[in-house]
């Protein structure tokens, strides 16, 4: 309590990412080693059942077709072939219909929904008035004096999310800062600059219907980060970020 | 009573014709009179036999039981068989060898080559992968170090472990976006895997 309080402002920002609902498409060297690894598993297999039953009927209607008086099979029992099952399953497989990897979000790239990019990681970013610029930024708001740091990120989470988001922080520890001093004109002896520290969460839920997002928003991917964020706002978030 | 005396004279001369027929019935002497039947006959009653001798032979049947534990338990214990190490009888059979072409030489070439491509491949992701961990580590550093300069109570608060973080679950990313609106087929599972108990 006796100690000089220091020139620093100090905010807390969270990064919430939305996480890989698909799996990222292989890469060449993937695609033929798995194509590799299939020839050598055929190749190591003995026959199975199904594929055994199939050789013996192959044979029967060979053999029938050949010689037509074969009387070792009575020909008023109708059988079910193993191709008639192959077809069966086959049909079936086709009638399926999944879900598109790449979403209608994707194609008209509307960066505020959360459909998009199924297979990356999505951030969160607000629109947030720091002086009086506009930025796009993490969310951040000021720490006040009595809290953790890390009660500082959930606070900017439920400031712009609402309170009904489900996220997990990952940990007490900040994962980065970024510093910076005001522009002379504001500056004085005891308010040189800020300290920005970044949390992590990871985004639980993908219901956000309840959220109550006041301000301009986006999700974007890691590679997009350059469009909003500033240089060395981004170097800084880039250190943190995984691909 | 006067309704009650013929009744009488009549139940008497019924015993008195019946019983000529049953006395030749009389199998044991120890049936002195029919009426009076549960009294004479004595049951094969416990409190007849002598007490020592129960115990006695509950207590060699006791220590016989215990000699068989202790041999059992002596015994090691046997092995449990791991179902998937021993393949089954009907899978040894020849017909069911693959009869595939060999491998032409440019195939096992070309195998070759793609398994050092692999092996280079993911040496290079291994590395990446471990920077990218390295790089992390030094962020949250930095970030430690500026925070402790601030203040030393936000410091430690930062740098206690967070209890609710684990065990931490996850559904994996699958191939494609969940269907929505889609009715899984039903069906029934049982559970046929033998359990063996040492």
């Amino acid at each position: 309590a006796a100690a000089a309080p220091r020139p620093w402002r100090l905010f807390g920002a969270v990064c919430l990412l939305r996480l890989p609902r698909i799996t990222q498409p292989l890469e060449k060297e993937e695609e033929e080693m798995a194509a590799l690894m299939g020839q050598i598993e055929l190749e190591k297999s003995q026959y199975s059942d199904h594929e055994i039953r199939k050789m013996e009927e192959e044979e029967q209607l060979r053999r029938r077709k050949e010689n037509i008086y074969d009387d070792d099979e009575a020909p008023g029992k109708t059988v079910i072939m193993a191709q008639d099952l192959e077809d069966k399953w086959e049909q079936k497989l086709l009638q399926f219909k999944a879900a598109p990897r790449i979403t209608d979000a994707d194609k008209n790239n509307n960066r505020t929904s959360l459909n998009r990019r199924l297979d990356s990681n999505l951030m969160f970013l607000v629109k947030q008035k720091i002086g009086n610029q506009e930025l796009w930024l993490l969310p951040q708001v000021e720490w006040q004096p009595g809290e953790t740091l890390r009660s500082t990120a959930e606070r900017a989470m439920a400031t712009f999310l609402g309170d009904h988001v489900q996220a997990k922080i990952l940990g007490n520890a900040p994962y980065g800062i970024y510093k910076y001093k005001f522009p002379r004109a504001i500056r004085t002896e005891d308010n040189v600059g800020a300290k920005v520290f970044f949390f992590k969460a990871f985004l639980q839920s993908s219901d956000l219907s309840q959220a109550e997002l006041k301000e301009d928003y986006l999700w974007v991917t890691k590679d997009e980060l350059g469009d909003y964020l500033k240089s060395e706002y981004l170097k800084k978030v880039n250190r943190f970020l995984l691909d | 009573s006067k309704s009650v005396f013929p009744h009488a004279l009549c139940s008497f001369f019924f015993l008195s014709s019946w019983l000529p027929q049953t006395v030749p019935f009389r199998g044991s002497h120890w049936e002195t009179s029919l009426l009076a039947f549960r009294a004479s006959v004595p049951m094969r009653a416990q409190p007849k036999k002598k007490k020592k001798v129960d115990v006695k032979r509950e207590q060699a049947q006791k220590d016989r039981m215990k000699k068989k534990i202790k041999k059992l338990e002596k015994a090691a214990p046997q092995l449990i068989p791991i179902e998937d190490f021993t393949p089954l009888l009907k899978y040894s059979d020849s017909n069911r060898l693959r009869s595939l072409p060999p491998l032409s030489f440019e195939e096992t070439e070309r195998r070759v080559l793609l398994m050092k491509k692999w092996c280079f491949f993911k040496q290079k992701q291994d590395k990446a992968e471990k920077k990218a961990i390295q790089d992390l580590v030094e962020a949250q550093q930095e970030a430690l170090k500026e925070l402790r300069l601030e203040s030393e109570e936000l410091y430690q608060a930062a740098i206690r472990r967070d209890e609710g973080l684990f065990p931490f679950e996850r559904d994996g990313p699958n191939y494609t976006p969940p269907l929505p609106g889609y009715d899984p087929p039903e069906g029934k599972c049982v559970d046929i895997t033998k359990v063996y108990t040492q």
